[in-house]
C-alpha cells in the first residue's frame, strides 16, 4: 500500500498521517492486497509515472476517493451527487463544498471508473451488479457508465445520495435508471433537461433556445439542492464559481493543446482520461489550487519534452484524431495506439462547436456550455466541427470509435466515417467498443485493425 | 364489407395523394409517436400522414450500411424506407415534422437532415421536451407548436386561423373518441374485435383520410355495438405493453391469437397513448394541443419520472378490462423499455399477475422459440400461477 501511495505522489509525512484512512477505504472498496500489487503494475505499464504532474492528478484522485468513501463516517450528513450533469452541476459543487463542512458532493462515476477501473481494474464487479437489477448484459447493449451508477449505488459503495442530479441532454437511458433508483431505493432525484431540436440552418441562434430551456429547468435544480444545503446559492456564488473553475478550464485547454500540437506526441493519449478528470472531481475554494497546480506541474513537465523534442512515439509519426474521449476504465485501449508508432493528439470533444461570445449570466453560460461539445450536436453539425477540427490539426486518420451503450454518439458513427472520407480523402478505423465496459472490445481484433490502420496511413502518404 | 371499404381507401390513398399533390396540396409527413398535432398540418390544409412502417427485417437491415445495429429496428426502418424510397407515402412527403423523442428517432431525423441537401424534401425537428409535466417544458413545446404554424403556412402559402385549428380539433376528436369507443368495447366478457383489428384500424388512421375516417370508424363502431357476441371460454385476457408496433409488425398479435390468448388492450404509442383524451377546442388552441399531446397524456418510457406513472395506468387498465396477464413487447436494442420491464416485472410480481417479455429485432427466425414461449404463458396464466 505504502509503495502506492509514494507511486501517486504521496508525500512521507500524508503517507503517516492517511494510510489508516486509506486502507479503510480500500477495504470499503473491497481492494486487497492481490489489487493493489496489480495496480502498481497497471500504473507502471500504462502511465508516465516519471511525470511529477501525474503522480500529482492520481494522488488528488485517490484522496477524494477515500474521502468519499469514509464521507458518512467522517461527519458528512449530507450527499448530493450528479450523474452526467459535468459543467453546470460542478460549478454548483464548488458553491456547496466550499461553504458547507456537512454536504458532500460528487459526480459519479468517473473517479471510480478511473481508480476502480483503469488503476485496479475492478469496475467488472459493479457493472455485473447492474446487470442483475435492470440493466441486463446481452444483446441490448446497456451503457456501461450507468450500469457502474446503479452498481455503485446498490452495492453500497457510495453513501446513499439525498439528493441525485441527472441531466438528460445526452441520452433517455441515464435518467430511466435515475428514476428506477428512485423508485426502488427510494432516492431523491432531479432531472434537468433540454430538446435536442436544432436544425442544422439554425446555429448559433438554436443553441440560445435549447440552452434557454436547460438554464429554466436547472433554476427548478437549484431549489432542491438549496433545501438540502440549507442556504440561499446566489447568482454572485454561481460567477464565483464559474471564474475559479475557469482558470481550470483554461490550464487544460493549454495542456490538451501542446500535447496536440506536439511533435513526436510528448504523452500517450490514456492520459486525457486522468487529467479530465479533474473537471470531475468536487473542488472546493480550497482544493482547486491543487488541481491547477497539477495541471500546471504537467504542462511544465511535457513543455521541457517539447523543447528536448522528446516524445512517446517516433517524430512524424502518423497523426490521427479520436471521436470520443479515452476510454474511461481501459487504459490498454488507447496506450497501444503509441505503442504502435501512431500519435493520438486529440479527440473531437475539444473541438468547438460555436462561439456565442461572452455571456453574463453566470446561469446561461453554464447552460450553453452544457450543449456546446460535440457529442451534444446534431450528427450534421458534427460533421462539420469534426471535419474543421482534423484539417485544423492536419491529421492523417481519424480512429472513428463509437460507445455502443450510448444510441446518441453510435448512430452518428459510419455517416462521420463517410463525410470524413468524402470531404478529407483520410483513412478511418470505426472501432465498436464501450468506453465504460473493459469486456466489450475484443483486444486482439483491436490490435490487428490498428495494424492496418497504421499501413493506411503511412501508405497514403 | 366494412373491411373492403377501408382496403379499398388505403389502396387508392397513394393516387389520391398524388393527385393532391398535383393541384399543390402538401403532403406533411411525421414519425410514430403522436407528438405531433395533426391537427396543425390538417388546419394548413396540408395532409398529415404518419409515417409508421415497420415489422419487416429487410427494412430493418438495410439500413445497417447507415447506422450500427444497436440503433431499434423500428428506427432503422424509417431510415431504410428513406434511403430506398420504395414506398408511395415515404417518398410523397414534401415535409417531415420530426418528434425529438428518443434518441432512436431523434436520429432518423438528423439522418433525413443530412441527406436533406441532396433531398426533396423539407424538414421541420418538434422537440418534446422530456418532462413532460413541467411548466417551463410546456411553454417550450407551445412555442414550437406555434414555431411549427408558422413553417406550414410559409410552406403550404395557406393561413392557419383558430377557426381552422378548431375545426381540425373537432375533426381529430371524433376520431380518437371513435378509437377510444371501439376499444372500451372490449371492456366485455366477450370482445367483439381483436387486438389485430382494432390495431389495423388504429394504423390506418395515420394514413387514410381523417374525413373518411371518421365516418369509417363511426360505422365500425354502430356494426360493433349490434354485433351478436361469441363466448370465447376460458381464453386468457391480456394487456399488451410496448414502445410501438410498426404498421406491419403483426407476429406477436398473431401469434398470440394462434395459441389461445387474447389481447384485450394495448398501452401502445398509437394505442391508448393517443386515444385516450380529448383535446380541448376553446381558449388558446396551441396552449391547449400541447397540453393534450405532452402534458395529459400518458408519459412514455423515455418521458422522466415515468415508470411509477405508467404502472399505475397499467394497473387500471388490468382492473378495467379484467385483465389476467401482461405481455411486455420491446423493440431490441430499446434501452428504456428494457430497463423498465424489469420494474413492471418486479411490481406485476408483487401482484401475483403474469407478465412475459418479448423483444423483437424484426426478424423471422424467432417464430418458433416465441410460440413457445407463448403457448407456455398461456398455460401459466390460464393456471393463475405467477412467473
Amino acid at each position: 500500500m505504502i509503495e502506492l501511495l509514494r507511486l501517486c505522489g504521496y508525500e512521507e509525512k500524508e503517507i503517516a498521517s492517511d494510510l489508516p484512512r486509506v486502507e479503510r477505504a480500500f477495504s470499503k472498496l473491497g481492494i486487497t492486497a492481490e489489487d493493489i500489487e496489480r495496480a502498481k503494475q497497471r500504473l507502471n505499464k500504462y502511465y508516465d509515472m516519471e511525470l511529477k504532474g501525474v503522480r500529482k492528478i492520481l494522488r488528488l484522485c485517490i484522496q477524494e476517493l477515500v474521502n468519499w468513501t469514509l464521507a458518512k463516517e467522517e461527519g458528512k450528513t449530507k450527499f448530493i451527487y450528479a450523474f452526467m450533469a459535468t459543467g453546470f452541476f460542478d460549478a454548483l459543487g464548488y458553491v456547496v463544498l466550499s461553504k458547507s463542512k456537512e454536504v458532500y458532493v460528487g459526480d459519479l462515476c468517473s473517479l471510480h471508473q478511473l481508480i476502480l477501473g483503469s488503476i485496479f481494474d475492478k469496475i467488472v464487479p459493479i457493472l455485473e451488479a447492474a446487470e442483475n437489477k435492470w440493466l441486463k448484459a446481452g444483446a441490448v447493449a446497456h451503457c456501461g457508465n450507468v450500469k457502474a451508477l446503479v452498481g455503485l449505488i446498490t452495492l453500497d459503495l457510495v453513501p446513499k445520495p439525498d439528493l441525485l442530479v441527472n441531466s438528460g441532454v445526452l441520452c433517455e437511458t441515464a435518467p430511466k435508471s435515475v428514476n428506477l433508483l428512485h423508485e426502488f431505493y427510494d432516492i431523491p432525484t432531479c432531472c434537468y433537461d433540454t430538446c435536442q431540436d436544432r436544425d442544422i440552418r439554425e446555429y448559433p441562434e438554436a443553441t440560445k433556445r435549447i440552452a434557454d430551456l436547460l438554464l429554466k429547468s436547472s433554476r427548478r435544480l437549484i431549489h432542491m439542492i438549496e433545501e438540502i444545503v440549507g442556504f440561499k446559492i446566489t447568482d454572485d456564488m454561481v460567477r464565483e464559481a464559474n471564474e475559479a473553475r475557469k482558470q481550470l478550464g483554461k490550464a487544460l485547454d493549454n495542456l490538451q493543446n501542446l500535447v496536440s500540437s506536439s511533435d513526436p506526441l510528448v504523452i500517450s493519449a490514456n492520459h486525457q482520461s486522468l487529467w479530465i478528470q479533474l473537471l470531475f472531481l468536487p473542488l472546493s475554494k480550497d482544493r482547486l489550487p491543487e488541481a491547477l497546480d497539477a495541471v500546471n506541474t504537467l504542462h511544465e513537465e511535457l513543455q521541457e519534452r517539447v523543447n528536448k523534442r522528446v516524445g512517446v512515439v517516433e517524430k512524424g509519426a502518423p497523426r490521427i484524431v479520436a471521436i470520443l474521449p479515452s476510454h474511461y476504465t481501459d487504459p490498454s485501449l488507447d496506450h497501444i495506439v503509441g505503442e504502435m508508432g501512431m500519435a493520438l493528439v486529440s479527440t473531437d470533444m475539444f473541438f468547438p462547436v460555436s462561439d456565442l461570445g461572452d455571456i453574463e449570466d453566470p446561469y446561461e453560460k453554464l447552460s450553453v456550455e452544457g450543449v456546446q461539445t460535440s457529442i451534444h450536436n446534431s450528427l450534421a453539425r458534427r460533421v462539420v466541427s469534426i471535419t474543421e477540427g482534423c484539417k485544423k490539426l492536419k491529421v492523417d486518420g481519424v480512429l472513428d470509435r463509437f460507445h455502443i451503450g450510448c444510441r446518441t454518439v453510435t448512430a452518428d458513427a459510419l455517416m462521420i466515417k463517410d463525410a470524413i472520407t468524402k470531404e478529407l480523402g483520410i483513412p478511418v478505423l470505426l472501432v465498436e467498443r464501450d468506453d465504460f465496459d473493459p469486456r466489450v472490445c475484443n483486444h486482439e481484433q483491436y490490435k490487428k485493425s490498428l495494424e492496418v490502420f497504421k499501413s493506411m496511413l503511412t501508405s497514403e502518404r | 364489407m366494412q373491411e373492403e371499404r377501408l382496403t379499398a381507401h388505403l389502396r387508392d390513398r397513394p393516387e389520391q395523394l398524388r393527385e393532391a399533390k398535383k393541384q399543390g396540396v402538401k403532403i406533411i409527413g411525421s414519425l410514430l409517436g403522436n407528438y405531433v398535432p395533426e391537427e396543425i398540418i390538417w388546419a394548413s390544409g396540408a395532409v398529415p400522414i404518419c409515417l409508421a412502417h415497420g415489422g419487416s427485417s429487410d427494412m430493418a437491415e438495410a439500413a445497417l450500411s447507415v447506422v450500427p445495429h444497436v440503433i431499434c429496428p423500428f428506427a432503422r426502418a424509417q431510415i431504410s424506407e428513406r434511403l430506398l424510397k420504395k414506398d408511395p407515402y415515404y417518398t410523397l412527403i414534401d415535409m417531415l415534422v420530426a418528434p425529438i423523442t428518443c434518441q432512436h428517432l431523434r436520429k432518423i431525423s438528423e439522418i433525413w437532415e443530412h441527406w436533406e441537401h441532396n433531398d426533396d424534401i423539407e424538414m421541420f425537428k418538434l422537440g418534446i421536451p422530456h418532462k413532460y409535466n413541467g411548466d417551463f417544458e410546456l411553454e417550450y413545446y407551445t412555442d414550437r407548436l406555434r414555431v411549427m404554424k408558422d413553417k406550414l403556412q410559409a410552406f403550404t402559402g395557406n393561413a392557419i386561423t383558430d377557426e381552422k385549428i378548431s375545426e381540425a380539433i373537432e375533426l381529430y376528436n371524433k376520431m380518437r373518441g371513435l378509437l377510444k369507443k371501439i376499444s372500451l368495447l372490449r371492456r366485455a366478457p366477450d370482445t367483439p374485435l381483436s387486438a389485430l383489428d382494432f390495431i389495423r384500424l388504429n394504423h390506418a388512421s395515420f394514413y387514410a383520410d381523417p374525413v373518411f375516417m371518421v365516418d369509417f370508424l363511426d360505422s365500425v363502431y354502430q356494426e360493433l355495438r349490434e354485433k351478436q357476441q361469441v363466448n370465447k371460454g376460458d381464453m386468457p385476457r391480456l394487456l399488451l405493453i410496448g414502445p410501438n408496433m410498426g404498421y406491419g409488425d403483426y407476429k406477436v398479435l398473431e401469434l398470440v391469437e394462434t395459441v389461445g390468448g387474447e389481447i384485450v388492450i394495448e398501452e401502445l404509442c398509437e394505442g391508448v397513448r393517443y386515444y385516450w383524451q380529448d383535446i380541448e377546442n376553446k381558449g388558446d388552441l396551441f396552449q391547449s394541443l400541447a397540453k393534450g399531446y405532452l402534458a395529459d397524456r400518458l408519459p412514455c418510457a423515455f418521458m422522466r419520472d415515468s415508470a411509477k406513472t405508467r404502472l399505475d395506468f397499467a394497473l387500471k387498465l388490468i382492473t378495467d378490462f379484467n385483465v389476467s396477464g401482461v405481455i411486455w413487447y420491446e423493440l431490441l436494442n430499446c434501452e428504456t423499455y428494457d430497463s423498465e420491464s424489469y420494474f413492471f416485472a418486479q411490481k406485476m410480481g408483487e401482484r401475483n399477475i403474469p407478465i412475459l417479455i418479448l423483444e423483437s429485432s424484426y426478424g423471422t427466425a424467432d417464430a418458433g422459440p416465441l410460440k413457445t414461449r407463448l403457448e407456455a404463458f398461456i398455460e401459466i396464466v390460464k393456471g393463475g400461477i405467477a412467473q
